[in-house]
């Protein structure tokens, strides 16, 4: 079973989009076939050069790029979110692609699911 | 009952930006069901076919909402169950 | 030897099993009620749920310290009377629990907090068993805060 999981969330207002990084690890602890998707505001986890320190909260930046490395299959952007976010390709980090999102995307996956 | 690729479920109102993210990932074998803050999208029927969209009864009732659609489309919670037994995939939003 | 032939035959109806899970916390959101309501109609079709699993906002379901009004319907007390009537396994998530507060014997022990107030039959366990839901043919079903 292939699962999405999908982060629409900014990251440091909530936990939901960490709830969700944990979902996806999990799964593939489990060597279970998952990718992350990042649309609306939760484009936002991509972006380069995050420092968390001063929020005292840890950055998610290591730890996504660690994903593929832990078995998550791809980091998906949708397109038109990083437009609205000012985020070109190049303000991502290098593990994660744009793509674009619809039904045609979601159809590819057994399970589609927001940790919240 | 309908047999559905993807059924999903929506409890966002109209202006919340998951409830336009959703609306932009129902295809065309897809369903969509209303529920909770997100029958109040009756009032703003979406693009699709009326066939192939529902809202749950209770929650209609509960906001003042009855009478806007058609009965074929006001589901109970046996019906929510059916939809989502019988669908290849569901997605909650 | 027995003449089945006048025993009415039984057709199975589709028997499908679901997994649910709660992210939406009561009050701050409708899922708790909502996944109820869902419950005991996918029981009253014949369906079996395999377990109900709480996550993120969702574990303050499984809080025994409420005491809503009395005219208001005590969700956490309802859920955990459906899964023991019904003998569902109900599990939080204990990353989300022990950030949130929500906390069995065991744990409050393990963290020398000064109480424990984990209703049973909830029990606490890790993302392990929403994989292993996921990994299988169970229907999954989420439901989250509305806003």
């Amino acid at each position: 079973m292939s699962t999405l999981i999908v982060i629409d969330q900014p990251p440091y207002g909530s936990w939901e989009g960490r709830e969700a990084l944990d979902m996806a690890f999990s799964l593939a602890a489990f060597d279970q076939p998952v990718s992350l998707l990042f649309c609306g505001a939760g484009v936002n986890w991509l972006r380069q050069g995050q420092d968390a320190a001063r929020v005292q909260q840890k950055s998610v930046e290591r730890n996504l790029a660690a994903a593929p490395i832990f078995g998550v299959e791809a980091l998906l952007a949708d397109g038109q979110a990083c437009l609205r976010y000012g985020l070109a390709a190049t303000d991502l980090i290098e593990q994660a692609s744009i793509t674009d999102f619809g039904p045609e995307l979601t159809g590819r996956f057994d399970h589609v699911a927001f940790a919240g | 009952m309908i047999k559905l690729k993807t059924l999903h479920l929506l409890n966002k109102p109209p202006e919340h930006s998951r409830q336009a993210l959703c609306l932009s990932a129902v295809g065309p074998e897809d369903g969509l069901l209303l529920i909770e803050n997100g029958v109040l999208a009756v009032t703003q029927p979406p693009q699709i076919a009326a066939e192939r969209w529902f809202a749950l009864g209770p929650d209609l009732e509960a906001r003042g909402l009855t009478g806007l659609i058609s009965e074929d489309q006001v589901l109970s919670f046996e019906g929510m169950v059916e939809l989502t037994a019988s669908a290849e995939n569901v997605i909650s939003w | 030897m027995t003449d089945r032939s006048r025993e009415p035959t039984k057709t199975p109806a589709p028997a499908g099993v679901f997994t649910l899970v709660i992210t939406g916390a009561p009050y701050s959101s409708q899922a708790p009620q909502t996944a109820l309501h869902f419950a005991k109609a996918v029981l009253a079709a014949n369906h079996q749920i395999d377990r109900v699993f709480l996550y993120g906002d969702g574990v303050h379901l499984a809080s025994n310290l409420t005491a809503p009004p009395s005219d208001e319907l005590n969700l956490s007390d309802t859920w955990a009377r459906f899964l023991s009537d019904q003998d569902i396994p109900g599990v939080a998530c204990i990353a989300s629990a022990l950030r949130r507060g929500l906390v069995n014997e065991a744990e409050m022990k393990r963290y020398d907090l000064p109480a424990a107030n984990l209703r049973e039959p909830f029990e606490i366990a890790g993302l392990g068993e929403w994989v292993s839901s996921t990994a299988s043919e169970s229907r999954v079903v989420y439901f989250h805060k509305g806003n």
